[in-house]
């Protein structure tokens, strides 16, 4: 707020010391909910104050800071960048795909993708400058098609980083962790930009009143132009500095981090409406954003009522804010009287106080499990808990953690790859006994798991391997064995001949191509069945629904379906309503409840069958085993088996 | 206190905001069937007492009667209960609704619970016809003119019954017939029986219409008086110290043309517009409301295209469509709206003041803040912007001071032409006076000034010469010995249209 830095020294002249503080405080909101979020975390988790965690949440807030300043440009030109996510996972995968695939010098690589980032700013620019496109529009355009060429070019699966890019998710001197050095860098561009330079001053004007900006000279259109150049660029060095913590190039990155970008750029104190922002606010939006991310994981909260919670702060952040603002106006000429004025102020402090004994009551009340010191904790990260599977795992990895009398910690990664190594990285630095972690990723989560085993906590895999670091056991079921199955389930039911089609799996996930990969090599013992279409549906029972209605379009005349997971296959059986069961017959994967329920009815054909629960009970079974120091096979394969009909009644969730 | 007739009384009204005491202690009342004038300065308190009335502002002192009872106006549906109504500067219009369903804006009337939209018609069409203007209930507000937009206003003030009618400048953007079709309607209004609290800046508005006087200054009441108060001590109360001369031009000597513009058309908007500035000189472009002066002006300055013509500046054709080439040959633009074109609101006066020079100041990308910095502060004193500071908002300053930012961004960048487009709409008359003296100033030391108002009394008082327009076409010239009302109305009324070649002189 340009504004604001102007005001300040002719309002605080005879406001000094403590006073001083106070009216920082108060003068931003973000920065006060900030500090109370801190006390309350520090108060409630032994483990949040430490240098180590704080350097965590540093590196962990690195990815949407960047992002948002980037966005903050935007933002304050009264504009807005919905694409920042896709294009910072097209630029990775440029990166990736350039130096590794086609041999082009890394130095050249990270140019060539810091360009793509920018040339897809252009282009958002260009449509919304020249092509009067709205930029909500615009960007929600270059969202789409940006995520769709970081797919092609990656062809669905993640490409290994160069190792001399990957440093830039290492640490200096072992401790210094460089995304942190990033983020502070660009954070002190993006002031500069703001504050001093003729672009970072138009931008306050043209997002103020973009009309009087014009008459006023500014090339309104050219600045635009460069405002989301910019915003490219920045998403860009977000995307690198993403693939390179990970190790690896993930074209299904960055989903969804234009909105915490978004919301960081807000809770700093910028309008959607344009005219206002600072670097300072967006950073310590995005601060916000990751303390309270990584205190909740430290608390053990509860998957699910952690979004809960992250949505309300967001609000409350936002609100405190407001009111800060209302009160903002706090009385500076004599005798307008403090009655009104403290009146607001008491008000900032209430809401203040509000967020913190929400935040503390909420993290109490979902608190885990008591957390006393006899107990052994062990944690458990989850690709996912949208998903029944995965439930299950949790299900069954929690009986077993209380029968054992552990403190079991179950985190969400939301499928996303950074998200988890953050989960693993607190689950590192709050010094638990094991970790056992079911990758969104097997390449991506490699270095985190590597962290954890320098710090010598054992981790044991479940469902999905780790590549490039020790685990101390890889608990699965064989989804390759489980693909060559489902192929010959259906080829057999079909008689050896008929056109089936493929409903895929999320792109660029193992699991989708571990049982893809199978299933082509089973069907190849039945030339006469023929793949006439396959289509990915990410296995949503939603999109699994929609893909199938329209593939039913084209090929009207179809005998099976193979479904990469019960979900899809169940969405597969709505859209083919009476014909499911009867004229084509669907197969699907991992035989969660509905899944075996939709066999017995006679819907679903077969599923085959994963044993989740198994999968959640060894695992943590053989996490135990590893901290105390026992010997644990290598690999458990859990088996896999096919359910029809016949055998259904023996499975049991 | 027991006066049966009073409607309306406010007893030592108190409100600061910060940084600013916006009323010191205002005494006011209404009775009915009176039109009781408010006058003074802009930033004086009349926008924010008429807020203490109308509920979207509460006093923090003081108290306010209404029928001799003591009450709270909270907000609006306070004000709407105890029957005032109020008609703001600023129009509160949603512009893509349609006229009536602006007039019964969250009041309309309703039928099985959907709004009926016959009767709503019918009963716009008839609060229309009582204000005499003639357009559809079904247009879209967006299609009115600003004139009409203000019936608009009026009609669903109307349509409130409203024992007390707050009118907040509403001739400011009338031409003199639309003028005094209001004050009928104002008359027969009180004659209704209805107490009138009726701002305006045009002296002579209030011998016409008003009743009885307020002056306001600094905040406080500082005097009452009858309407038929002479102006020279109208002016006197309002400013506190005596105007010698409203129009204080001094005509400098006309050098060179500055600016020449030829055969200037843009279809179905202006047509064959020819004219000369030359230094020194300052030329009034007046006409009515649409005749293509804005659009004009826009035009010649880059903000929008032409079709055929040239646009010269010191000999040298201007680029047509391109703001920047304007700048380059030296001319500037005080837009018409203020608010809505010439200033970034919540931006603060030093940035404001340093929009246009903004990329003069900067070398390799760099702005020189301080040296902006400094300009800002040595063009805010020389203009005399009273303002807390030179980081104060610009939206919180009064009109008369906002237009001096828009007008100070220009000199900052040694404009030799500058386009004046109704510089002192809803401004008082201390400040209009300053402003005029700026126009001197700058003519005096060379530069052009290009001058639309509707206000006539001002292009005939400030203009060396006077170009009338007409239906997109310049009607005829007249320079200031022979411009008169009369003459200029008769150009501004005719029908160029038919002619190839406007007329000259007259």
């Amino acid at each position: 707020m340009a504004t604001d830095t102007l005001k300040s020294p002719a309002g605080t002249g005879g406001a000094s010391g403590p006073g001083g503080l106070r009216r920082l405080l108060l003068d931003n909101g973000a920065l006060t909910a900030l500090i109370v979020l801190v006390v309350a975390l520090s108060a409630l988790s032994g483990d949040f104050l430490t240098a180590d965690n704080l350097l965590n949440i540093g590196v962990q807030a690195a990815v949407t800071a960047i992002l948002a300043f980037g966005v903050t440009f935007v933002i304050v030109s009264a504009g807005i960048d919905l694409s920042v996510g896709s294009v910072a996972a097209l630029s990775a995968t440029v990166l990736a795909w350039s130096a590794t695939s086609e041999g082009v010098p890394v130095v050249l690589a990270v140019l060539l993708a810091v360009a793509t980032g920018t040339v897809c700013g252009l282009v958002n620019g260009f449509l919304i400058s020249y092509g009067k496109l709205p930029p909500f529009i615009a960007t929600l355009a270059m969202l789409s098609v940006a995520r769709g060429l970081s797919l092609v070019i990656s062809q669905g699966s993640p490409i290994a980083f160069p190792e001399s890019v990957s440093r830039l998710g290492d640490t200096i001197g072992g401790w210094l962790p460089v995304p942190v050095l990033v983020m502070v860098a660009m954070g002190l561009i993006t002031a500069f930009v703001l504050r001093r330079t003729y672009l970072g001053r138009s931008m306050y004007a043209i997002g103020g009143n973009e009309e009087a900006a014009r008459l006023s000279g500014l090339r309104v259109s050219r600045q635009k132009l460069a405002v989301y150049a910019l915003s490219g660029l920045f998403a860009a060095a977000a995307g690198i500095v993403l693939a390179s913590r990970l190790s690896s190039a993930q074209p299904q990155a960055a989903q969804g981090y234009e909105l915490d970008a978004i919301a960081a750029v807000v809770i700093g104190g910028a309008s959607l409406a344009g005219g206002t922002g600072k670097a300072s606010g967006t950073l310590i939006g995005a601060l916000i954003l990751a303390v309270l991310r990584n205190g909740l994981n430290l608390l053990s909260v509860s998957a699910f009522w952690q979004q809960v919670v992250i949505g309300v702060v967001i609000a409350l952040a936002v609100l405190l804010d407001t009111v800060r603002r209302k009160a903002g106006a706090a009385p500076v000429a004599a005798g307008a009287g403090g009655g009104p004025g403290r009146g607001r102020q008491a008000a900032t402090y209430l809401l203040a106080a509000v967020v913190a004994v929400a935040v503390v009551g909420a993290t109490s009340l979902l608190h885990g499990g008591a957390q006393t010191a006899a107990q052994q904790r062990i944690g458990l990260s989850l690709s996912t808990l949208n998903n029944p599977f995965f439930v299950q795992i949790r299900a069954g990895a929690e009986a077993e953690a209380k029968k054992l009398g552990v403190d079991l910690t179950v985190t969400d990664a939301q499928n996303d790859a950074s998200q988890q190594a953050n989960q693993l990285q607190n689950f590192t630095s709050g010094g638990l006994a094991s970790i056992v972690v079911n990758p969104v990723d097997s390449d991506a989560v490699g270095p985190a798991v590597q962290a954890a085993n320098r710090a010598g906590i054992p981790v044991v895999g479940v469902d999905r391997g780790v590549n490039d670091a020790k685990t101390a056991a890889l608990v699965s079921s064989d989804n390759v064995e489980g693909g060559r199955l489902g192929a010959r389930a259906l080829a057999e039911k079909l008689g050896g001949k008929g056109t089936i089609v493929i409903l895929q799996g999320q792109a660029g996930t193992s699991a989708s191509r571990e049982r893809g990969a199978g299933f082509t090599e089973g069907l190849k013992a039945y030339p006469g069945v023929k793949v006439v279409a396959k289509q990915p549906a990410d296995f949503d029972r939603t999109k699994g629904l929609d893909v199938m209605t329209n593939l039913l379009q084209a090929h009207p005349d179809i005998d099976g379906v193979f479904a990469e997971n019960d979900e899809m296959a169940l969405g597969a059986t709505k859209a083919l309503g009476s014909k499911a069961g009867t004229s084509v017959q669907v197969v699907g994967f991992d035989g969660t409840p509905d899944g075996l329920k939709a066999v017995e009815d006679g819907t679903l054909y077969a599923s085959v069958a994963q044993q989740p629960r198994e999968l959640g009970r060894i695992a943590v079974d053989n996490a135990l085993r590893a901290a105390a120091g026992e010997k644990v096979s290598a690999t458990v394969k859990v088996p896999v088996k096919v359910v029809t009909k016949e055998n259904v009644a023996g499975f049991g969730g | 206190m027991s006066d049966p007739d009073e409607l309306l009384r406010i007893e030592g009204i108190h409100k600061a905001f910060p940084g600013v005491i916006a009323l010191d202690g205002v005494d006011f009342d209404l009775r009915r069937g009176e039109v009781h004038v408010l006058l003074g300065e802009n930033g004086a308190g009349k926008s924010t007492l008429i807020k203490m009335l109308s509920g979207a502002d509460t006093p923090d002192a003081g108290r306010i009667l209404v029928g001799n009872e003591e009450v709270r106006i909270k907000g609006a549906q306070d004000a709407e209960r105890l029957q005032i109504a109020t008609i703001y500067q600023e129009f509160v219009l949603v512009p893509d609704l349609s006229v009536a369903e602006n007039i019964f804006l969250g009041r309309q009337p309703r039928r099985y619970g959907m709004v009926d939209r016959k009767r709503m018609e019918a009963d716009a069409e008839q609060l229309l016809a009582r204000v005499g203007v003639h357009v559809s209930p079904r247009a879209l507000v967006r299609e009115l003119g600003i004139a009409r937009r203000q019936m608009v206003e009026i009609a669903k003030a109307l349509s409130l019954d409203a024992r007390v009618l707050i009118m907040d400048e509403p001739t400011a953007v009338l031409t003199t017939e639309e003028t005094d079709k209001l004050f009928a309607i104002v008359r027969q209004l009180r004659a209704d029986g209805v107490g009138v609290v009726f701002i305006t800046h045009h002296l002579e508005e209030i011998a016409a219409l008003g009743d009885r006087v307020t002056v306001i200054r600094d905040g406080k009441s500082v005097g009452q008086v009858p309407a038929s108060t002479g102006q020279d001590e109208l002016v006197r109360l309002m400013v506190g110290r005596p105007i010698e001369q409203q129009y204080p031009r001094q005509p400098a000597e006309a050098g060179d043309p500055l600016l020449t513009v030829e055969g200037l058309t843009r279809d179905g908007v202006f047509h064959d517009v020819s004219f000369e500035v030359r230094a020194g000189e300052v030329v009034g472009i007046a006409g009515l409301v649409g005749a293509g002066r804005t659009e004009l002006v826009r035009a010649v300055f880059g903000a929008d295209t032409y079709d055929k013509g040239t646009v010269k500046a010191g000999g040298a054709a201007v680029r047509r469509h391109d703001v920047g080439a304007a700048m380059a040959a030296g001319i500037g633009l005080v837009p018409e709206d203020r608010k809505g074109q010439g200033l970034v609101l919540d931006a603060s006066v030093e940035e404001n003041l340093g929009l246009v020079t903004l990329r003069q100041a900067t070398r390799a990308g760099l702005v020189d803040l301080r040296g902006q910095r400094e300009a800002a502060a040595r063009i805010a004193n020389r203009l005399g912007i009273r303002m807390a500071g030179p980081g104060q908002q610009a939206r919180t300053l009064s009109g008369g001071n906002q237009q001096k930012i828009v007008i100070g961004k220009w000199l900052l960048a040694d404009t030799r032409v500058l386009i004046l487009d109704e510089p002192t709409r809803g401004i008082d008359v201390g400040a209009k006076v300053e402003i005029y003296q700026l126009v001197n100033e700058l003519t005096a030391a060379g530069a052009a000034v290009l001058m639309i108002s509707s206000d006539l009394p001002e292009v005939l008082g400030m203009s060396d010469r006077v170009l009338v327009m007409a239906h997109g076409r310049i009607a005829g010239e007249l320079p200031a010995g022979e411009a008169t009302q009369d003459a200029v109305m008769a150009l501004a009324v005719s029908n160029p249209t038919t002619e190839t070649e406007a007329p000259r002189g007259h």
